[in-house]
């Protein structure tokens, strides 16, 4: 066949992989490499330098920021370990009442907004917080949030729930008979649970480390809310773009790129250690869940609640605040809607734009979803895996790179007849299409492949029989997919702010101004929204996945 | 009714030769059966018929027509897979009617169609009922009646009734057998089984490593086999070494002379079925005219209806034998001395080089 009639038989899944790596080489490569380049470009004379880094590892202002975002990320990591591992374990092997109640409450905290935690800390132990106001009462001075330990109380009250829930399905998963060997082999109850558990679920247990380390890393809202004075590299990237605003914002996108190398970095060592670490195993004995006895099962309850109690506890207060009585910024004592009132009033905008941006990149998200699951899991092609690769970018490149990369790229050039509405859009397609690519490519993974076939064999033409036969097979994927979509992207504040302008403000942005102006019951009116929103989503996530808890990881 | 013609066919993947110059023809209306061990190309041969694999080069005919370089969809060849691949959110109606929809058939004729092949795999009754409301036998008839009710012009076969339990595996062998004499339909098997094959098939065609050993009907296949690997995968056999000289044959073990009974003259090697060989224990007399090779007993294993006898030669060869029980020789301890007899009309020969052609 020649080059031309190849071409114009080129087979329907073909045609879809290639229109699949022009949008991601469009939307994803190009602006993130426009960002790596532009790292290396002097912002005076716009020559090559290497001066940027040169600058970053130099100056204290920056490796200070390097070794605060290094600090807090280890820190909070190792803190969401500290409470993830026991409460993983508790609640896989032992009876503890109220099971569903806690893994509930986990994926509330999990995909509440994120910067939600960082101001409900501050109404609680801030200087004019309720706790410190009542200790004060009685003249204990209780510590200030403010600062590194604050923004590592709220990491680690924030990511704990990825350990938890990756460990304990890797514990529900795991043979008991491992156990029961070792038991057999002479070993006490805790070398058993140090040299056979703890093992088999160290890869979950790292893969969930690893996830809290490049959340941390990448967080924007929580040091920026609760940093005062101490900075992150994700603080000095962004008011180093906005300091750079009208030039070439190459120290934030220098910044931004030790960012992404520090996530990068630990994510191979994770690969590296784990490459060793392969333990397949056939459930053929599942674990047994034993009954704690005395004292021992008491403390283990108030654990196992008091910690998902005390992380749901920033949620709780700011829907308590926007329920209180206010005079403008004031709270004014008692109950009152006057929060409600001033959110129609004064962001009707940002409550839309929300609902439009999101619901518009998750049509998006959904139906690239199911094309690019279906070439990832049944095209064995160059292509396929290359987009399979793709498809961890977005979890490992910061909202502020690519929203700068979307600023350099497409500001002023063709695309930019879509406004920053489409933008936006854009983004939050990109930025959350690995949610749907992953619930549906673990969806059809379990279709079998003889079910398209057996449609292409009796006379369907590829596309038809992925319409009505592998989507209605995969919707259940793809609608997952779909609603974690829609809360990751009606919760996005990272990149937006870096984007919005006068017409195109969200929820999240308004909160964080909201915030920084110190209007806590307008911040608390519009998170409830969010909330309410992000809690019908994760209800809807309950009725439709398979596996609930792994569903939002 | 068609024929199907395949000249050269050859696929790889990547270095390995999964069909090596694949050329056979199939007459209308028979059942073929491709039969050989798993890895030996039979799947990749019937999913290249269908379209789902792209050959390296070759040509595919049906009634002369080529078809190699069409798209699967518009092949005209029905499959039954090996895991049903019964659609699981449409109810038997409409997944026996699916191919008939995407054929645009009227909506009237659809019905009668649909309604007449139900009655033929006895589903008339279950028309209404979801796949998983079914059990793997009767989702596997509706896979079945999904393919024939488009009257394609091949029926192809991936192991259709490996799935199902013993019993229900016989049961449907038979009935698929009848069904597809009725229909006349030109049929593509694939199976690893061979009691399968030799039961079921118009012809039996051997594969291993990519290349067609033998085609040829059931009963040439079993009592003709083309070379060594057909004459062992297809039932049992023994072998038995050849010493020759220039003017004589003997076997090794035994040293009994054969030289009449080989038409070759290069190095080859006997065989014999294992229910060929008579084990009689010392002291008895081998029938007149009888090969007879002296053995001990490895092992002896009653299994009902026969006893298996392995049994080594004195020149080291490992000899199963197998016929109705004898309590004499079901007693004997190991190491017992037994002599092995075989009727000289019994004993066949293979070149003992290369792929052991058969010699006639």
């Amino acid at each position: 066949m020649s080059a031309l009639t190849r071409l114009r038989h080129m087979d329907f899944w073909t045609a879809i992989t290639v229109l699949i790596l022009a949008v991601l080489a469009l939307l994803l490569i190009l602006p993130i490499l426009q960002v790596l380049m532009l790292g290396f470009v002097d912002a005076d004379t716009g020559g090559f330098t290497f001066g940027n880094f040169v600058e970053v590892f130099t100056r204290n202002y920056y490796l200070n920021g390097f070794k605060n975002s290094l600090y807090v990320a280890l820190l909070g990591t190792l803190g969401a370990c500290l409470i993830g591992i026991p409460l993983a374990f508790f609640t896989a092997r032992f009876v503890v009442a109220g099971q569903t109640w806690i893994s509930t409450l986990a994926i509330l905290v999990l995909v509440a907004p994120p910067f939600i935690g960082a101001y409900a800390w501050i109404m609680m132990l801030g200087a004019n917080g309720f706790i410190t106001n009542f200790f004060a009462h009685f003249g204990i001075n209780t510590p200030t949030i403010y600062g590194a330990h604050g923004i590592v109380l709220v990491f680690t009250l924030k990511f704990f729930p990825f350990i938890y829930l990756m460990t304990q399905t890797s514990l529900n998963g795991m043979n008991k008979s491992f156990e029961d060997a070792a038991e057999n082999l002479g070993c006490t109850p805790w070398q058993r649970f140090t040299k056979i558990t703890l093992p088999l679920v160290f890869p979950a247990v790292s893969t969930g480390a690893i996830i809290c380390f490049v959340l941390a890393i990448a967080d924007f809202g929580t040091p920026a809310i609760l940093g005062r004075g101490f900075r992150t590299l994700s603080t000095i990237a962004f008011s180093a773009y906005r300091s750079e605003l009208g030039g070439l914002p190459t120290m934030a996108v220098t910044v931004s790129i030790v960012m992404m190398a520090m996530s990068m970095l630990a994510l191979l060592a994770q690969r590296r250690i784990l490459a060793k670490r392969r333990y397949a195993s056939a459930l053929t004995n599942p674990p047994l869940k034993q009954r704690m006895q005395g004292w021992r099962n008491v403390v283990m309850h108030l654990f196992c609640h008091g910690i998902v109690l005390i992380a749901m506890l920033p949620t709780l207060v700011v829907v308590y605040t926007s329920f209180l009585k206010t005079n403008g910024p004031v709270f004014i004592g008692g109950f009152g809607l006057e929060s409600y009132e001033r959110i129609l009033r004064t962001a009707p905008d940002a409550i839309t734009n929300s609902f439009i941006f999101a619901l518009s990149a998750v049509v998006l998200i959904t139906i690239f979803s199911g094309l690019i699951s279906y070439v990832i899991v049944r095209r064995d092609t160059a292509a396929s895996g290359a987009i399979d690769f793709l498809m961890m970018v977005p979890y490992l490149v910061p909202g502020v790179v690519i929203a700068i990369g979307y600023v350099t790229t497409f500001r002023g050039g063709p695309l930019d007849v879509i406004g920053t509405s489409g933008l936006l859009i854009l983004l939050y397609f990109i930025r959350r299409l690995p949610y749907g690519v992953r619930s549906t490519t673990s969806s059809l993974r379990q279709i079998k492949t003889s079910m398209e076939e057996a449609a292409v064999n009796l006379g369907a033409p590829p596309a038809r029989a992925f319409l009505i036969i592998t989507v209605p097979l995969i919707l259940p994927g793809l609608i997952v997919g779909a609603l974690m979509g829609f809360i990751t992207a009606i919760n996005e504040l990272s990149s937006t702010l870096i984007l919005y302008d006068g017409g195109t403000i969200t929820m999240p942005v308004q909160i964080y101004l909201a915030v920084l102006d110190g209007e806590f019951g307008l911040a608390g009116a519009l998170s409830t929204v969010l909330l309410i929103c992000t809690g019908a989503c994760v209800y809807a996530v309950f009725r439709f996945a398979e596996n609930r808890d792994s569903a939002f990881l | 009714m068609a024929s199907v013609e395949i000249t050269g066919l050859r696929k790889l993947y990547g270095n390995v030769m999964a069909l090596s110059d694949i050329t056979l023809s199939i007459p209308s209306g028979a059942f073929y059966t491709l039969l050989g061990p798993s890895g030996c190309g039979k799947t990749t041969l019937l999913r290249t018929i269908a379209g789902f694999h792209t050959q390296n080069s070759g040509q595919i005919a049906i009634d002369g027509a080529s078809i190699e370089d069409l798209p699967a969809h518009k092949r005209d060849v029905a499959m039954v897979f090996q895991d049903y691949a019964v659609f699981p959110h449409l109810s038997v109606r409409d997944n026996v009617a699916f191919g008939l929809k995407q054929r645009k058939v009227n909506r009237t004729e659809i019905d009668t169609r649909v309604t007449e092949v139900l009655e033929v795999v006895q589903l008339g009754h279950l028309a209404d009922r979801m796949p998983h409301e079914l059990s793997g036998g009767q989702q596997q008839r509706v896979g079945l009646a999904r393919a024939i009710v488009v009257r394609p012009k091949v029926l192809l076969m991936d192991e259709p009734l490996s799935n199902l339990d013993a019993k229900l595996r016989v049961d449907l062998r038979a009935e698929l057998r009848r069904i597809q004499r009725a229909l006349g339909i030109t049929t593509v098997y694939v199976t690893h089984d061979q009691e399968e094959a030799l039961a079921m098939s118009d012809i039996v065609c051997v594969m291993h490593g990519g290349i067609i050993q033998q085609a040829a009907p059931p009963l040439d296949i079993y009592l003709r086999p083309a070379n060594r690997f057909v004459a062992t995968f297809v039932g049992a056999n023994n072998f038995l070494a050849v010493s020759r000289t220039a003017a004589k044959a003997t076997l090794v073990s035994g040293g009994a002379e054969i030289t009449p009974l080989i038409r070759y003259d290069g190095p080859v090697v006997g065989a014999m079925r294992p229910e060929d060989v008579r084990v009689l224990a010392a002291g008895t007399t081998a029938p007149e005219g009888d090969i007879t090779v002296s053995a001990r007993i490895r092992e002896i294993s009653f299994i009902g209806r026969e006893m298996e006898i392995f049994a080594q030669t004195d020149a080291g060869e490992h000899i199963k034998a197998v016929s109705r029980p004898d309590p004499a020789i079901v007693a004997l301890p190991e190491n017992s001395p037994v002599t092995l007899a075989i009727r000289p009309d019994d004993l066949s020969f293979f070149v003992d080089s290369g792929d052991g052609v058969r010699v006639p």
